[in-house]
């Protein structure tokens, strides 16, 4: 299409004002080059002279010429833009005719170099603002430790001579500014001699008014080349911190703080506390102020593939080792003394993040402890009644580090070490009286423990994953390697005393069996890990997934009893243990996924072996070992869907969990540490599985803030590791643990919330069931414990203004549980529990939080009606400049009532426990924080 | 006050130009929501330090979109109606947005899915009124040139860098009417950046005159701008950030 004349219709705005005639007037001009030739196709715009507001744009024709018909009369700049050519501004007020002519207007080449270095190669914004040109720094390449000096010689345009003089377009640079200020003294090469390179993000060079201009405010017209240098955020550094002391009735005290220093780069922080009050973790705030840009990473996992088939350790093997967390809540259970220190380190590149921290922390808990059990058998039942105290002390350091590289763009690099050093003390102290039948007159017998153990361990967790992007779009390649260590001493001495009332083996006075011994256990275990993973597109949707893994562990543990008596220390054969166990596993799997319009499906199936072979003695000089060796294979499926909708989402899911038996649960070693209570653990236990199906359902409305979730699941266990008991004629119970099918849960979830008032009012509703039926031998006689739980609850977040909140919560338990064993047993446990959270805004800056957690535990065939309303108030005040600082009166458990009770219904057991804990108290604290304080009378809802 | 203005715009003999005037660009559209987050009121400069802090290494999305243009249209939206994860083994949908502009007949049909609907706002051609400045840079090949705007509603600051060799007033997201094709868009300073990665020059005739079926609710652009206005108000208010609901 060629088209002579072109009209573009141009609505600027619209107003009304049209009437205004002969305030009309035609602009016209032409624009050529410095050669006086005509410039075809130039960009040419009015804009206003007060803020450079585009008021009408066109180009020019193939003679030069432009024209701007019917323009409002008044003051313009005309802008004149074309490739390779500096901007050109003229500003001009129209003649009195009705045209204006501009007349031949000239407009000049950039300088070539300047151009294609600056505006072409570099793809820098070159920034021409009158004189003014800026230039930005990251964009001219010099080597590291590079001086600023240096930076200004690459600048087209700019020379530097030998001894430093700076020239600009010809001139004499006067002054050298740093982000608009006088750099120590008047020489200008001071700064471009003395500041990195580095540290600059941009250079300006302009002409600037003398400072004897400046200083008098008269302006003497003359002009100083200048370069401002502008300093990268990087270089701008940062430092916070926070600390609150508080001091309480009851000897309570606390004192908290932290500091951190960072820039673009890194990262530093400090942090430490020492409380009463139970506070044995950090709050996720403090977590995410101390590990800063390393609080969470993802893809630190070493084991690769889909989850089913895939083998965890359950139990208490290898937790602990990270940073203790506890969301900043008091613990309800016992008394606590706690002290906790560390530095953490980060440094963060796009190729290279490095993070390192050192953490201590001791503590030191005391649980005075009522308990009252209930234990059915097929015959009947008994009762336990025991008070206890345990008292423990615990030191864990702990370090880790984390380096993460990203050699080129398809190879990754990560390395993760965690390691802990902790030892501890415990002593223990019981008195257990055993009720034949639900009587508590006479017991029939009576139990005195007095234990002391102590420990020291060293766990080191290290893992080196390493991933690769294939040039092909998709395909990748992972492996992984990993160590783990846990060396383990302990020491321990057992005392008891143990008299049977009613033995009637035995004449006379009652039978009495008192216990002395001494242990001393070391364990060390070792696992080396390994997985790989490829993943292949077969298509834009598909793609094929295959990965192995392979682990290798090894047991040893050397345990020695011995019987203390007035002769001296006996080695108890029976009791002492040398063993060791091998744990090999295989895993080998391959999964299809399918991903496409928001429907995303996988489905695979893994084969798994696993390998134990162990040999164990009451020592290892012993003889003759009894050997242990079991192996099992297995396919597993696993199958994931996921389809994202408009406002809603579906997932469903089937995989098979295998769980590793604990340690504790294979160890071929007898623990009578309770001597009412044997565990015994059982070297053939093989890996329990779950066969498992899942499914979801979300919605959410943004618009009308209506949200609904629901889930459904059921498992199914194949080899569940059960905890079988036999209870024996004095009514010893002695546990092991052993393999049985057929356990089995369904459970369900749902949940729906909107808003009763927009922005004042929302209400959610929850609810959720559990049907669940667990199997265990009681006496050689299977017992099925069916556990049928309904849960009902609903939240309120009251929000009617800023200066008032409340949010109030209700929730309804029911456990139901039946036993097979014993059907007169069968019972329900209510718990109720109301809540509340009041946030009121008082004159003078003055807020007041009151919090009440109301709970009720009912259990109608024990005549068990418990009611504990544990109300906390706190009343504060924010000062200071930008509210740095607080000053906190809080009362907790204004009613004194909080009596750390739980109450309990499993397997052949029914308890209630309660321990001595902090109850009422008040407090006064105070906190300062650099970043300023703000209060809570919102609930935050994220960000 | 301004006024209705016509101009006049006189090409003579340049062939060939206007069949250059047409084509399709692809932006990578990328947000910052830490920056984002940094600008709610509601949070204390010790949670915005500490979000900052947390989450510097993991700080934006990013999606591709596609702008077909002519010297009288444009049809500017997602690259696809879904986007897929880098290692294409995730697949989510995207929300609707379908963004038309007729120069021509100063008509617009914007195809907006916020606050859990749909909406299709049909209006005439609004222009935001631009500043022109004087910063160059290259972007995806083309000479571009600084101007601004803001945005009143959602109270940010637009940047804009226009070709100044692509003389085509159109542009990516709701923005437009510069005298040169928008090669870039920022947002508040980097809150949300939709960069050009590739300019073809190229027929686009029948992206442009494709009509995608989407159903919604009519609306006129007086109402849309209500509907955004009350949602950040209650939104802020609510202590909820406006921006998980509806485009930055």
């Amino acid at each position: 299409m060629k088209n002579l004349f072109s009209l573009l219709l141009l609505v600027v705005c619209c107003c009304t004002a049209f009437a205004q005639q002969s305030a009309r007037v035609t602009v016209r001009g032409s624009i050529v080059d410095t050669a006086s030739v005509v410039m075809p196709g130039a960009t040419v715009m009015l804009l206003t002279p007060k803020d450079s507001a585009l008021v009408s744009f066109g180009r020019t024709s193939d003679k030069g010429t432009f024209e701007f018909r019917n323009m409002k009369r008044g003051p313009y700049i005309l802008k004149v833009s074309y490739v390779g050519f500096l901007p050109l501004q003229k500003e001009f007020t129209p003649d009195a005719g009705d045209i204006t002519d501009l007349g031949a207007l000239k407009i000049k080449p950039i300088q070539k170099e300047l151009f294609e270095v600056v505006v072409k190669t570099a793809r820098a914004p070159l920034s021409i603002r009158g004189d003014t040109i800026e230039y930005n720094a990251s964009s001219f390449k010099v080597p590291p430790g590079s001086s600023v000096e240096e930076l200004l010689r690459k600048l087209p345009g700019m020379q530097v001579d030998q001894d430093g003089n700076i020239k600009a377009q010809g001139q004499t640079v006067q002054k050298v500014t740093v982000d608009g200020k006088q750099f120590f003294g008047a020489d200008p090469k001071l700064a471009t001699k003395n500041l990195p390179a580095e540290a600059i993000s941009k250079v300006q060079v302009f002409n600037d008014k003398t400072e004897a201009a400046k200083t008098t405010g008269i302006d003497d017209g003359k002009r100083e080349k200048t370069v401002n240098l502008e300093l990268k955020e990087s270089h701008k550094k940062g430092g916070f911190g926070k600390v609150t002391a508080g001091i309480g009735t009851k000897e309570r005290a606390q004192v908290r703080g932290n500091y951190n220093r960072f820039n673009q780069k890194e990262q530093f922080s400090v942090l430490g506390f020492a409380n009463n009050i139970n506070q044995t973790g950090l709050s996720f705030d403090d977590y995410q102020d101390f590990r800063g840009s390393q609080s969470f990473n993802w893809q630190d996992n070493g084991d690769f593939g889909f989850n089913s088939g895939f083998y965890y350790f359950g139990g208490d093997d290898g937790n602990g080792i990270g940073i203790p967390i506890n969301g900043g809540n008091s613990s309800n259970r016992g008394f606590s003394r706690n002290y906790a220190g560390g530095g953490n380190y980060n440094y963060d590149t796009k190729k290279t993040k490095l993070s390192s921290n050192y953490f201590f922390n001791q503590t030191g808990q005391t649980f005075d402890t009522d308990l009252n059990k209930e234990t059915f058998l097929p015959n009947g039942s008994f009762l336990t009644l025991e008070k206890s105290n345990r008292s423990t002390l615990n030191n864990n350091h702990r370090a880790s580090a984390r380096f993460e590289k990203n050699l080129d763009s398809l190879n990754t690099l990560v390395i993760i070490g965690n390691a802990r050093f902790n030892n501890g003390t415990e002593r223990f102290s019981s008195t257990q009286n055993f009720f034949r039948g639900m009587s508590r007159e006479t017991p029939s017998s009576l139990t005195e423990i007095n234990n002391r153990n102590s420990f020291s361990a060293f766990q080191l967790a290290s893992t080196a994953i390493y991933r690769h992007k294939f040039r092909k779009k998709g395909r990748n390649f992972a492996a992984s390697l990993s160590y783990n260590i846990n060396d383990t001493d302990g020491s321990g001495n057992q005392q008891s005393n143990n008299r049977y009332f009613d033995d009637t083996t035995s004449t006379g006075p009652p039978a009495s069996f008192r216990l002395n011994q001494d242990n001393m256990t070391s364990s060390l275990r070792n696992e080396l890990k390994s997985s790989l993973d490829f993943i292949e597109p077969l298509s834009k949707t598909v793609s094929w997934e295959t990965f192995y893994n392979f682990s290798f562990r090894t047991d040893r543990v050397d345990r020695d009893v011995f019987d203390v008596s007035d002769q001296g220390r006996i080695r108890n054969n029976s009791l002492s243990r040398y063993y060791t166990n091998d744990f090999t596993y295989n895993r080998i799997g391959t999964s299809v996924r399918y991903s496409n319009k928001g429907l995303n499906v996988s489905g695979g199936l893994a084969g798994m072996w696993f390998n134990q072979a162990g040999r164990f003695a009451p020592d290892q000089t012993a003889s003759t070992f009894t050997s242990v060796n079991r192996s099992f294979f297995s396919v597993v499926p696993n199958v994931t869907v996921y389809y994202n909708m408009k406002n809603r989402n579906l997932n469903a899911n089937y995989n098979v969990d295998v769980r590793q038996p604990s340690t504790a649960d294979l160890q071929p070693v007898i623990d009578n540490s309770n001597p009412r209570f044997i565990r015994e653990g059982n070297p053939n236990l093989l890996p329990q599985l779950t066969h498992r199906v899942s499914a979801g359902f979300n919605t959410y409305n943004p618009g009308s803030f209506v949200h609904f979730y629901s889930n459904v699941n059921f498992g199914y266990n194949i080899n569940q590791i059960v905890y079988n008991q036999t209870v024996d004629e004095r009514l010893v119970t002695t546990s092991r643990p052993e393999n049985i099918d057929g356990g089995k849960n369904f459970g369900s979830y749902l949940g729906f919330g909107f808003p009763l008032k927009k922005t004042k009012a929302t209400l959610n509703v929850y609810s959720s069931l559990n049907f669940g039926r667990n199997p265990t031998y009681i006496n050689n006689v299977l017992n099925q414990t069916n556990t049928n739980y309904y849960n009902f609850g609903l939240n309120l977040d009251l929000t009617p203004s800023e200066k008032f909140t409340l949010y109030p919560n209700f929730n309804w338990n029911l456990t139901d549980t039946r036993y097979s064993v014993n059907k007169t047993q069968n019972l329900q446990i209510y718990n109720f529990r109301y809540g509340g959270d009041l946030n009121v805004q008082m004159p003078g800056g003055i807020y007041f939080n009151g919090r009440l957690n109301y709970q009720i535990y009912k259990n109608e065939k024990f005549g068990f009606n418990q009611q504990l309303p544990i109300l906390n108030l706190s009343v504060y005040k924010l000062f200071l400049k930008d509210n740095k600082a607080e000053v906190r009166l809080s009362a907790y458990d204004v009613f004194n009532k909080n009596q750390g009770i739980t109450q309990q219904a499993y397997q052949n057991i029914l308890q209630t426990e309660q321990v001595q804990t902090l109850a009422r108290y008040f407090m006064l604290s105070f906190t300062y924080n650099v970043r300023g304080l703000k209060s809570q009378m919102r609930r935050n809802n994220g960000w | 006050m301004k006024k209705l203005l016509f101009f006049l715009l006189i090409f003579a003999g340049i062939q060939a130009r206007a069949q250059e005037l047409r084509g399709v660009v692809t932006y990578e559209y990328s947000q910052d929501w830490i920056k984002i987050a940094s600008r709610l009121p509601y949070l204390s400069l010790d949670q915005k330090e500490r979000i900052k802090s947390t989450y510097k290494n993991y700080t934006g999305s990013k999606s591709i979109m596609k702008l077909y243009f002519n010297a009288d249209q444009s049809l500017y939206s997602y690259e696809s109606d879904y986007t897929r994860s880098e290692d294409g083994r995730w697949s989510w949908r995207n929300s609707d947005y379908v963004i038309r502009r007729d120069f021509k007949q100063g008509t617009r049909t914007e195809i907006i899915e916020m606050l859990g609907k749909t909406f299709i706002v049909e209006d005439s051609l609004a222009e935001p009124k631009w500043k022109i400045l004087n910063q160059l840079k290259d972007i995806a090949g083309h000479v571009c040139m600084k101007a601004e705007t803001d945005d009143p509603i959602k109270s940010q600051k637009i940047t804009a860098w226009f070709a100044q060799d692509i003389p085509v007033s159109a542009g990516p997201e709701m923005y437009y009417g510069l005298p040169g094709l928008i090669l870039e868009l920022d947002i508040n300073d980097g809150d949300v950046v939709v960069t050009a990665t590739q300019v073809e020059l190229k027929d686009v005739s029948k992206e442009l005159a494709a009509v995608k079926k989407i159903k919604g609710k009519k609306i006129k652009a007086a109402e849309y701008d209500k509907l955004l206005t009350d949602h950040i108000k209650t939104a802020i208010k609510a202590q909820e950030n406006p921006y998980w609901t509806i485009r930055y």
